[in-house]
């Protein structure tokens, strides 16, 4: 994964349900893309586009195996997701906890 | 679809007591930053916080709301796309329930806020794909982390969409 990812991908790669169920189901194991167009009951190329916008934001990575590809799941770029909204969850918190203080201290 | 963040707290004491706690300029510089804040609706504040990447500390508010002791409300524009922060006050038998709610996240952090905090998406990430995540969130205070929070403040703003 030498390619260097945008957090703008990582966002807009997982605002796509279908590509959400992707990453389920990449979860449980590696998958030849024909099998993931099987489970989605779409055409190919649709699911190779879905691919390579989960491809190009790192959350997939392909290899060949003889005339398959085989895609799995790279989760690592899902961090930004993540901490994203745990800055701003736990940043109120926090802020809810010291108004607690403040208000104890202060009568 | 909820595209809010909420937290709820209960606090020992009077509602008038937590009340001046949330609008009073020194007491909110105590509990959540240093501020010129005042209890006037149209009252345009900032509020400061450690600059970050992209992000000069500063969050540009202006009152919407102030029915004491029971609601204040407040836009909140970090760097970001313009937000709204809601404070609801209740006289409960322990004391005052005071709910937080910071709402009108537009665009994909819409998207973020109510898929996230609102299935079983949250828990996976939490769980499944990030489990080394958990316990490294320290005390940074509010530090945005994406490129849109890094956009210039717009009503509306469909930020993300805009910048490809």
């Amino acid at each position: 994964m030498a390619r260097q990812v945008s957090q703008v991908d990582v966002f807009r790669a997982v605002a796509d349900p279908t590509r959400r169920a992707m990453l389920d189901i990449l979860r449980a194991s590696e998958q030849p893309v024909l099998a993931l167009a099987v489970d989605f009951d779409m055409t190919l190329p649709a699911i190779s586009q879905h691919l390579k916008v989960l491809r190009q934001a790192g959350l997939v990575s392909e290899r060949r195996e003889g005339r398959q590809r085989l895609y799995s799941l790279q989760p690592e770029p899902l961090r930004t997701v993540f901490d994203w909204l745990s800055h701003y969850e736990e940043f109120w918190n926090s802020r809810m906890k010291r108004l607690g203080n403040h208000l104890r201290e202060t009568p | 679809m909820s595209t809010e963040l909420r937290v709820e707290e209960i606090y020992p004491y009077a509602r008038e007591r937590v009340w001046r706690a949330l609008t009073n300029s020194r007491a909110m510089a105590d509990w959540l930053m240093p501020n010129n804040f005042e209890p006037r609706v149209g009252h345009q504040f900032e509020m400061r916080t450690k600059p970050a990447p992209g992000f000069d500390g500063i969050v540009r508010c202006e009152v919407t709301t102030l029915e004491p002791p029971s609601r204040l409300a407040f836009t909140w524009c970090g760097g970001g796309n313009e937000t709204l922060v809601t404070f609801t006050l209740e006289s409960v038998e322990q004391g005052t329930r005071l709910v937080l709610v910071h709402s009108g996240f537009s665009g994909l952090k819409g998207w973020m806020v109510s898929k996230i905090l609102g299935s079983g998406w949250r828990s996976k990430i939490l769980h499944v794909y990030l489990p080394a995540a958990i316990g490294r969130i320290n005390e940074t205070g509010y530090t945005p982390a994406t490129p849109e929070d890094q956009l210039t403040c717009a009503k509306d703003s469909t930020a993300l969409d805009v910048k490809r």
